[in-house]
C-alpha cells in the first residue's frame, strides 16, 4: 500500500483513502481522501502493531532524511562552529514557518524587562511537538532557519529596533519564571535585556503575545553578557559570572549540561 | 505526548552546542567571529562565515535589454541582491522650463559673441571633434543638473527584505539610496548633455521673415547667412529626460554596489530615437527606425565597491568610541603582529555582515584611457568608525581597481 | 504636488515621445498589427522558477514567452515601437510573521497582497505611488488566494504577499487609437499570471493550500478581417496587442484537483457574442470553460515548479528553471 504514495508530493495531490490512512501535519482531508497540502516529502508512520490505529500520512516540513546534512550537528559555541557550516556546499532550503504553539520549546532574546513581566522576541523555535512523534529525540532540534537565509538578511537593514516586530513577541509573567519561591522572584534578578532565554509556550496568549514559562530546571537564561559586556558563564542555578572580570550577577539560569 | 517528548528532548545539551543556524541567530557576532579567527589547532583559515575571503565580492551578473518598455534596461545580480534598472527617455520641451528664457539669451541682447550662446555652439563643433574642454564640460553638466534631466529612483517596496513594508512611502534607506545615485551620476559627469540635446535647425530664411516670426521661435535673428551661421541657427527646442527606476527585487546586502552596476549596464544599453521639431504639429517628433537611434556616449565607467568593517570587539558598537593612545596603539600593532586579527574589512557586505558592522566605505574608481591609464577616484565615502586610515584605504582603492576590471568584463559581455 | 522622498523631475512634467508612424494614418504603418500564431486554444509558454530571493519564505519569478512578433522584434530589431510585451513579475511571500500590534486577534492566517507595477512596465510610464488599478489587482489577488490557503492552520500570524510587475501586458495594440475608450484588457493576463505566481511562492514558502491555484485567461475576439459577419472566435490566452476588437474576457483562478473556482472576473458583453453553431453553449460559459482550459495548462507548469522547489528543499537536486 506504501509503494503506492509518492516520494514527493505537492499541494493538491491525492495521497491515499482515509481508509487506510489518517491525515497528519502537511495533509488535508477532502471526499474521504487525504490531500497534500504542502510541498515536500511524504512520510508514512506506521500504525502501532496490532492496535486499531491507521498508520498516519504526512508531508514533511523539515528535512529528516538522513545524510542530507545539516539538521544535526551540534557544534560547540566556542570553536567548532565554522567547520559544520562551511563543509557542505549546497545546503538544502529550509523554511522557517514554523509557529511556537504549546508546549514548543523556544529561544527568545529578553527586550523589556518590567515589574511583573519580561517581554522576549522569539527567535528559534526548537521543535514542533506535533511533528516530533516517533522521531528519534536527538533529531528534533528541527533547524528552523538555513544559514543561506539568515545569511542574507540582515537583521534590519532600516533600523534594527523595529526587527523585534518581524518576530513573535511572548511574555514571561513574574509567576511563571521558576516553579519554588514564586512570591519572591525579583524580575531584574531573573532577566536582563538582551538574554537568551530558553523556555516553552504555555499558552497562544491574545492577538500580541505568546505567554512562556520558565519554571522547570532545564529552562532559563542560557546566555548572558555581564554589564562589562563579556559573555557569563553559570555557576548556579541563580548565578552566571564574567569570563574575563569574573563578576558574578543575578539570572534564572537553565541547566548546563 | 507533548510534555513527553518535550521533556526527551531536553537532554540534548543545548547551551553550548547549537545547530550552526542557531548559532548565527542567537550570537550573531560570536558566528561570524568564530569563522574568521578560527582556534589556531583547527588550523582552519580565516574566512567569513558565507564562504567568501575578505576581500572576495560575490558572484555576479548582468543581463541587459531584455524590458520592452524601456530605453535600455539591466538585470544585476551580486550574489542574492538582484537590482533591476530600467531606463525610459522622456521629452522636456524648453518652452517649459521655466527658466529656459532667462538662461538662454534674448534675441536683444544676444550677438554672435553672446556668452551663453557661443558655448552652446561651442560644444557642438568640439563635440563632433571628439575633443572635450572645461568649459563645455561645465555647461553639460550644469544643464542636467539644473533641468533634472536625470531622475532616478529606487525602490525597496517590492518585498525584496522583510521589514519593509509596500506600498508605504520610501524608506529612508531608499530615499538615501536613490539620492546617492543621483549625486553619482551628476559628480561623475557620466551622461553628457549633448546627448540629450533635441536640436531644431530652422529653415534657411532671410533675416527679415525671421524678424517676423517671433523671439520666442527663432533666437539668431541678427545672424547673417551661410554655412557657418546654419550651425550657430541652430536652437535646443526641447530635452531628453532619462528617468532610471532602479527596483531591488532581492535584498542581501549591498543594494548599492548592485543598484549603481544596474543603472550602468542599463544606461549603456539606453538608445534614443532621432527626434526633431516638428514646426506644423509645434512639437518632438521621433523615428521609430532602429537604424537612427544612436545610444549614449557615456563619459567612463564608475565602479562602485562597498566594504564594511567587523570588529572583534561585540561591544565596539556601544561603547564610547574611544582613539587609542599612544600605549594601545603599541598593543594593537603587537597583537597584529602576533597574528591575533581585531578587524575585518570584509568586501562587499551580506545582510548579515552589515547588521555587525558599524563602519562603511564606499569607493568608486574608474580607469582612465579604457583601463589602461591610471586609477582615479571619482567618490570616497567612509561613516560610522575610525578603523580604517589612509593606509587601509589605500589597499580598499586597490581592491575597487581590481574589482573594477572583473565588472568591466562582466558589463562588456551583457 | 512634489514628492519630497522622491527624486522628482523637472516640475513642469515631461511628455512621453511621440513617434512620427502614429502621428501618421494607420496605413503608413510599417510593421502593422502582430498576428496570433497560435492555434485559438494553444497558451503561451511560461517559465516559473520559484526560490530566488533568500530573504523572503517564499519567492516566485514568472515570465511569458514572448510573442512571435515581440521576438521577432527582439532578435532583429527595426522599429523601436515594440509590437507586443510579455509579462515578467516577482512574487514574494513574506510571513508568517507577528501581526501588527494594532491588529486584532485573528486565529487564522490574515493575508495581505500588494501588487504593484514598475514604473517602467508599461507603454504609459506608471506613478510610484499605486493607482486605483493596482489596488484592484490586490484585491481580485487576495480572493483569488483566500479560498485556497488552509488559514486556520497559522491562527495569530500574518502573510504578505507582493508582486512587482516588471513587464506588464499591453491592453491592445499600440498603432489602435490610443484614446479609444476599450476597457485594459491586459490587466486580465496580468491577474492570470500574479495568481500563478504567488500560488508558487505560497508553496515555496509551504504555507498549507488545499490545491494549487492557477490563473487562466480567454476571450472572445472578433477579428481576422473588416467582415462584419465573420462570427466571434473563443481565443485562450489571448495576447491584447494580436487583436482588433475583444468583445468579451475572462479570467479565473481555478483548483484543478478539486475543480473549484475562487474568483471569476468577467468583462465585456459575452452575450450578443455569437459563437458558431459548434458552440452550443451561451457566450460566458464557453469563456468560463475557455479560461479554465488556461488555467489547467498554467497549473501544469506550476506543478512542475513546486515540485522542483520540493525537491530543492529535501536537498535532493539542485534547483533548476522550468520552461513549458
Amino acid at each position: 500500500m506504501a509503494s503506492t504514495l509518492p516520494a514527493l508530493a505537492i499541494p493538491g495531490q491525492r495521497l491515499g483513502p482515509v481508509a487506510s490512512y489518517s491525515a497528519g501535519p502537511g495533509t488535508h482531508v477532502q471526499q474521504s481522501n487525504v490531500y497534500a497540502s504542502i510541498a515536500g516529502p511524504v512520510v508514512v508512520d506506521p500504525a502501532q502493531p496490532g492496535s486499531k490505529a491507521k498508520a498516519t500520512l504526512s508531508v514533511s516540513r523539515s528535512i529528516r532524511a538522513p545524510g542530507t546534512g545539516n539538521v544535526v550537528k551540534p557544534v560547540t559555541t566556542s570553536a567548532g562552529a565554522k567547520p559544520a557550516a562551511t563543509s557542505a556546499p549546497p545546503k538544502p532550503k529550509l523554511k522557517y514557518n514554523t509557529l511556537p504553539t504549546v508546549d514548543s520549546v523556544v529561544l527568545a532574546r529578553v527586550t523589556r524587562v518590567q515589574k511583573r513581566q519580561a517581554t522576549v522576541s522569539i527567535l528559534v523555535v526548537l521543535d514542533d511537538p506535533a511533528s516530533t512523534q516517533g522521531v528519534n529525540p536527538s533529531q528534533t532540534a528541527s533547524d528552523n532557519d538555513n544559514i543561506e537565509a539568515i545569511l542574507s538578511s540582515a537583521a534590519n537593514p532600516e533600523n534594527h529596533s523595529s526587527s523585534d516586530e518581524l518576530r513573535f513577541q511572548a511574555l514571561i509573567r513574574k509567576e511563571d519564571v521558576r516553579a519554588v519561591e514564586k512570591d519572591r522572584v525579583v524580575m531584574d534578578e531573573m532577566f536582563r535585556v538582551g538574554d537568551i532565554v530558553r523556555g516553552t509556550v504555555i499558552s497562544l496568549g491574545d492577538q500580541s503575545f505568546y505567554y512562556l514559562t520558565t519554571a522547570r530546571n532545564d529552562l532559563g537564561v542560557v546566555m548572558a553578557r555581564s554589564e562589562a559586556g563579556n559573555m557569563m558563564f553559570p555557576v548556579s542555578w541563580k548565578e552566571m559570572r564574567d569570563s574575563a572580570t569574573g563578576q558574578a550577577e543575578l539570572r534564572k539560569v537553565a541547566r548546563p549540561f | 505526548m507533548a510534555p513527553a517528548a518535550a521533556a526527551a528532548a531536553q537532554p540534548a545539551p543545548p547551551s553550548l552546542s547549537l545547530p550552526p543556524s542557531q548559532f548565527a541567530r542567537l550570537q550573531p557576532h560570536a558566528y561570524l567571529l568564530a569563522h574568521l579567527s578560527p582556534p589556531p589547532s583547527s588550523n582552519q583559515p580565516s574566512i567569513r562565515a558565507n564562504g567568501r575571503a575578505p576581500s572576495q565580492f560575490r558572484v555576479t551578473s548582468a543581463n541587459t535589454g531584455s524590458l520592452t518598455h524601456t530605453n535600455g534596461s539591466a538585470v544585476v545580480r551580486l550574489g542574492d541582491t538582484t537590482a533591476v534598472c530600467g531606463v525610459r527617455a522622456e521629452i522636456l520641451h524648453t518652452e517649459d522650463i521655466a527658466s529656459w528664457s532667462v538662461s538662454r539669451p534674448t534675441p536683444a541682447s544676444s550677438s554672435p559673441t553672446g556668452n551663453k550662446r557661443r558655448k552652446l555652439t561651442d560644444s557642438t563643433a568640439k563635440l563632433s571633434a571628439e575633443s572635450e574642454n572645461k568649459e563645455e564640460d561645465g555647461d553639460d553638466e550644469s544643464q542636467i543638473q539644473d533641468f533634472s534631466l536625470l531622475v532616478p529612483n529606487l525602490s525597496l517596496s517590492t518585498g525584496c527584505a522583510p521589514g519593509f513594508i509596500p506600498g508605504a512611502p520610501p524608506s529612508a534607506l531608499a530615499q538615501s539610496l536613490s539620492h546617492q545615485i543621483l549625486t553619482l551620476l551628476h559628480s561623475t559627469r557620466l551622461v553628457r548633455a549633448e546627448d540629450l540635446r533635441i536640436w531644431y535647425q530652422p529653415p534657411n530664411l532671410g533675416p527679415e521673415e525671421l524678424e517676423r516670426h517671433n523671439e520666442n521661435e527663432q533666437m539668431d535673428v541678427d545672424a547673417p547667412q551661410g554655412e557657418v551661421d546654419l550651425e550657430k541657427n541652430k536652437e535646443i527646442k526641447a530635452f531628453w529626460v532619462l528617468y532610471i527606476d532602479i527596483m531591488i527585487i532581492s535584498l542581501a546586502g549591498n543594494p548599492f554596489d548592485a543598484a549603481w552596476a544596474a543603472v550602468l549596464a542599463a544606461l549603456r544599453d539606453t538608445k534614443l530615437a532621432r527626434a526633431w521639431w516638428d514646426v506644423d504639429n509645434e512639437m518632438v517628433v521621433c523615428s521609430d527606425a532602429v537604424s537612427e537611434a544612436r545610444k549614449l556616449s557615456l563619459r567612463g565607467l564608475p565602479i562602485s565597491s562597498t566594504f564594511c568593517v567587523f570588529e572583534a570587539d561585540a561591544a565596539s558598537g556601544w561603547r564610547a568610541v574611544v582613539i587609542p593612545d599612544a600605549e594601545e596603539e603599541k598593543e594593537l600593532d603587537d597583537s597584529t603582529r602576533k597574528g591575533i586579527q581585531r578587524r575585518w574589512v570584509l568586501a562587499d557586505p551580506d545582510g548579515y555582515e552589515e547588521g555587525l558592522s558599524q563602519e562603511r566605505i564606499c569607493v568608486v574608481v574608474d580607469k582612465e584611457q579604457d583601463g589602461k591609464g591610471k586609477t582615479v577616484i571619482m567618490k570616497l565615502e567612509k561613516n560610522g568608525g575610525w578603523a580604517v586610515d589612509t593606509k587601509e584605504l589605500k589597499t580598499l582603492v586597490d581592491i575597487s581597481a581590481q574589482r573594477w576590471e572583473d565588472l568591466k568584463q562582466i558589463l562588456e559581455q551583457c | 504636488m512634489t514628492d519630497r522622498r522622491r527624486i522628482n523631475g523637472p516640475p513642469s512634467g515631461t511628455r512621453p515621445a511621440v513617434f512620427a508612424a502614429s502621428l501618421n494614418s494607420a496605413s503608413n504603418i510599417a510593421t502593422g498589427r502582430p498576428q496570433r500564431q497560435r492555434q485559438p486554444n494553444e497558451l503561451r509558454k511560461i517559465f516559473l522558477k520559484t526560490g530566488l530571493i533568500p530573504s523572503a519564505s517564499g519567492s516566485s519569478y514568472l515570465e511569458y514567452e514572448p510573442s512571435a512578433s515581440l521576438a521577432a522584434a527582439r532578435s532583429s530589431p527595426k522599429c523601436l515601437i515594440p509590437p507586443s510585451s510579455a509579462l515578467k513579475l516577482a512574487c514574494t511571500v513574506h510571513g508568517p510573521k507577528p501581526l501588527p500590534r494594532s491588529a486584532t486577534f485573528s486565529p487564522n492566517l490574515v493575508l495581505t497582497t500588494h501588487v504593484k507595477y514598475a514604473p517602467f512596465a508599461a507603454r504609459k510610464r506608471k506613478g510610484h505611488i499605486r493607482d486605483a488599478s493596482e489596488r484592484d489587482l490586490g484585491v481580485h489577488l487576495e480572493t483569488a488566494l483566500r479560498g485556497v490557503i488552509v488559514a486556520e492552520r497559522w491562527p495569530k500570524s500574518g502573510l504578505d504577499i507582493t508582486i512587482t510587475i516588471l513587464e506588464a501586458e499591453d491592453d491592445r495594440w499600440w498603432g489602435d487609437a490610443p484614446d479609444s475608450h476599450d476597457a485594459p484588457w491586459g490587466i486580465m493576463n496580468v491577474l492570470a499570471g500574479c495568481i500563478t505566481a504567488a500560488s508558487a511562492a505560497i508553496s515555496d514558502a509551504r504555507i498549507d493550500c488545499l490545491d494549487l491555484i492557477a490563473g487562466g485567461v480567454a476571450a472572445i475576439v472578433a477579428d481576422e478581417s473588416e467582415d462584419v459577419e465573420a462570427k466571434p472566435k473563443l481565443m485562450l490566452d489571448t495576447d491584447p496587442a494580436e487583436h482588433r476588437v475583444i468583445l468579451s474576457a475572462c479570467v479565473v483562478a481555478y483548483m484543478p484537483a478539486r475543480d473549484e473556482i475562487t474568483e471569476i472576473w468577467l468583462k465585456g458583453d459575452s452575450s450578443k457574442a455569437l459563437l458558431g453553431t459548434d458552440y452550443k453553449r451561451s457566450g460566458h460559459e464557453a469563456l468560463l470553460d475557455g479560461a479554465v482550459d488556461a488555467a489547467r495548462g498554467a497549473h501544469s507548469v506550476l506543478a512542475e515548479a513546486v515540485r522542483e522547489s520540493a525537491v530543492r528543499f529535501a536537498g535532493l537536486a539542485p534547483g533548476g528553471g522550468v520552461m513549458q
